[in-house]
């Protein structure tokens, strides 16, 4: 494993590997004939004309992978996939990113992609929630809305003809993360499905599981709705907004900060789901909010402590119990 | 280094100040400590630590040399650090100068004492051969390879563990000499000595973000720091060196604070590195 740097013992040893074999006897066998490692020649029928894609080339007559990866088929290319890529973005997908510059009537986020995302400020909904033609005075006022080093929720709305991908943030949903954590895992870990924000009733936080890789855990906020505020509470909330920012320009005292920090509760969940998410990319596994609920479950009813999960016996654990996870659902299916 | 946001800042340092920091650890715990002796063949002792992400390799060759003629009766002990651009990208080039000479001078501080070798960690005095003529010289190099935070005190357990997996070669001084010659030293390649190391110091760094100290600081954590103290405890509890960074001034009384709980945390911290350097010492004699 690439990223399991622990000390374990003999027993913690043999306990892994046995885990691991079990997970592994349990995956389908149709794709081991599709794996190709380099220089590996791929059974291709060579009347029809092949495209040779990514990953291929030729030698001697023959097709062979230059890469070590899955080979994907369709209609006539034929090319190999990796396991480890970096992040391929698709139409539609929830990324979480980074402000990295503000610009002309933009912002350009990093994502994990091999291009910087560029979010449009007409993609972006305003504050007042009108919808309305940007001026010029939105465009100088764009470091209110989003500042670099900003961690924001955006959509992929698609690509330009130059390769560089352009966001949305239209709903409300989408935004600004504050009061929380983002964490950074392989992309070919999180799966595309039909929800990825994720409100954790019992434990009150949030979760976004980014497509790029990027994880956000964090204190649930409620998705304000700018349209439906009465003229009288957005005065009031214009007055409030003003007095924190001129406090927080001059240094807010540590009792006041301490008044905003998270409630303990909060910020306990909000650990172990972190670490949930740490064991489970270290250990190299899909990252569902399912998984995640269960290793959480589980750390709390051996009641460890919150950075114990990080330690070689929880993670021996949790590799035992994905096993039987995965097991029990292939007798079933 | 990427940088933080406001919010993110914000969430870090209320967690130091709850004691509930982001990977759930208290201010006063160290991450796992993970440490691998013999890792490079051709040294006379070597060793890799690993803190959470933060990896270091430290690795020590003794060479024959002549003593300082101030210090007849003591070898001599260089360390010099360097840090990586595999570590981060802004240390790519001569961009991780001027970490490196500050690491070195630091940990010169904390384990070779002062010029006169006054409370030196490391005992100058066991690496003379000849008085006056022949002695030892140990060249301790660090490299830092990934940097998450705390690489005084990753590099500090990596040192103590490279001198307790290095082998000083026997050497036969030929007899009958005359005086104001070089003597004949012959090295023997199949004795070694082990390198005494219950002397040998850990460094314990606080960071003082806010109003409260953490140990073993994240990169991330380490952003948010006013000031931080690094200080260097024996096994007797006994203060080897001292160094502050940060351009946050300190009140006299909290660095004596400082100073008491890090002895206090230097007591465990020994504990668990001796452990740990013959638990990898016993893998290394397996394989």
């Amino acid at each position: 494993m690439r990223g399991l740097q622990l000390s374990l013992n003999q027993t913690q040893k043999l306990r892994l590997e046995r885990a691991l074999e079990k997970l592994q006897s349990l995956s389908s066998k149709a794709n081991t004939n599709a794996s190709v490692t380099v220089a590996d020649t791929i059974p291709v029928n060579y009347d029809d004309g092949v495209l040779k894609g990514h990953g291929t080339s030729e030698l001697d007559g023959e097709v062979v992978a230059t890469l070590c990866g899955v080979v994907e088929r369709v209609n006539k290319l034929v090319y190999v996939r990796t396991l480890r890529a970096r992040y391929k973005p698709e139409i539609g997908d929830i990324i979480v990113g980074r402000v990295i510059e503000v610009a002309p009537k933009r912002w350009r986020l990093e994502i994990n992609f091999s291009q910087d995302a560029v979010l449009m400020l007409s993609s972006m909904n305003l504050p007042d929630g009108i919808q309305r033609r940007r001026t010029a005075v939105d465009e100088l006022n764009m470091r209110s809305i989003f500042e670099e080093n900003d961690v924001v929720c955006a959509e992929v709305r698609g690509f330009q003809h130059d390769g560089s991908l352009h966001l949305q943030a239209r709903s409300q949903k989408y935004g600004k993360l504050e009061r929380g954590q983002l964490l950074t895992i392989p992309p070919y870990l999180v799966k595309r499905r039909k929800q990825h924000f994720h409100h954790l009733d019992q434990y009150g936080i949030d979760l976004i599981l980014g497509c790029n890789g990027f994880i956000w855990v964090g204190e649930h906020i409620e998705a304000k709705d700018d349209m439906v505020e009465d003229q009288v509470n957005k005065s009031e909330q214009q007055s409030v907004k003003s007095s924190t920012v001129k406090s927080s320009r001059s240094s807010l005292s540590l009792e006041e900060q301490e008044q905003t920090y998270t409630p303990p509760e909060t910020r306990q969940n909000i650990c172990r789901t972190a670490n949930a998410v740490r064991v489970l990319s270290n250990l190299g596994f899909n990252i569902t909010v399912e998984v995640i609920m269960e290793t959480v479950n589980l750390s709390n009813s051996l009641n460890l402590d919150i950075h114990e999960m990080l330690g070689a016996e929880f993670c021996v654990l949790v590799a035992e119990r994905e096993a039987e996870r995965r097991s029990l659902i292939k007798k079933k299916g | 280094m990427v940088g933080l946001s406001v919010g993110e800042k914000h969430f870090i340092q209320g967690g130091i100040a709850q004691d509930l920091r982001s990977d759930g650890r208290k201010r006063l715990t160290y991450r796992p400590i993970y440490v691998e002796t013999g890792v490079i063949a051709q040294a006379n002792g070597s060793a890799r630590v690993k803190m959470g992400a933060t990896d270091v390799i430290a690795s020590v060759k003794a060479e024959l040399g002549r003593p300082s003629p101030s210090h007849p009766d003591k070898g001599k002990v260089s360390i010099y650090v360097d840090c990586s651009p595999t570590a981060a990208p802004m240390f790519e080039g001569r961009g991780g100068e001027g970490l490196s000479t500050e690491l070195s001078t630091a940990l010169q501080r904390c384990l070779l004492g002062g010029k006169s070798g006054a409370g030196a960690g490391i005992d100058l005095s066991t690496l003379s051969i000849v008085e006056g003529k022949v002695c030892w010289d140990l060249y301790i190099d660090g490299l830092v390879i990934s940097s998450d935070g705390n690489l005084l005190d990753a590099l500090g357990a990596a040192i103590k563990a490279a001198l307790s997996n290095t082998g000083i070669p026997k050497v036969h001084v030929a007899a009958n000499v005359p005086s104001d010659e070089q003597p004949e030293v012959d090295i023997s390649d199949e004795e070694f000595l082990q390198f005494d190391t219950s002397g040998v110091p850990v460094i314990v760094t606080l960071t003082k973000v806010g109003r409260y100290y953490i140990v073993d600081a994240t990169s991330e954590e380490e952003s948010q720091m006013s000031s931080a103290v690094s200080v260097s405890i024996n096994r007797q509890g006994r203060i080897c060196g001292l160094t502050k960074r940060g351009g946050a001034g300190l009140d006299p009384s909290i660095i004596l604070d400082m100073i008491s709980v890090a002895k206090h945390l230097s007591e465990q911290l020994i504990n668990k590195l001796d452990s740990e350097i013959s638990a990898a010492e016993a893998c290394e004699e397996e394989s």
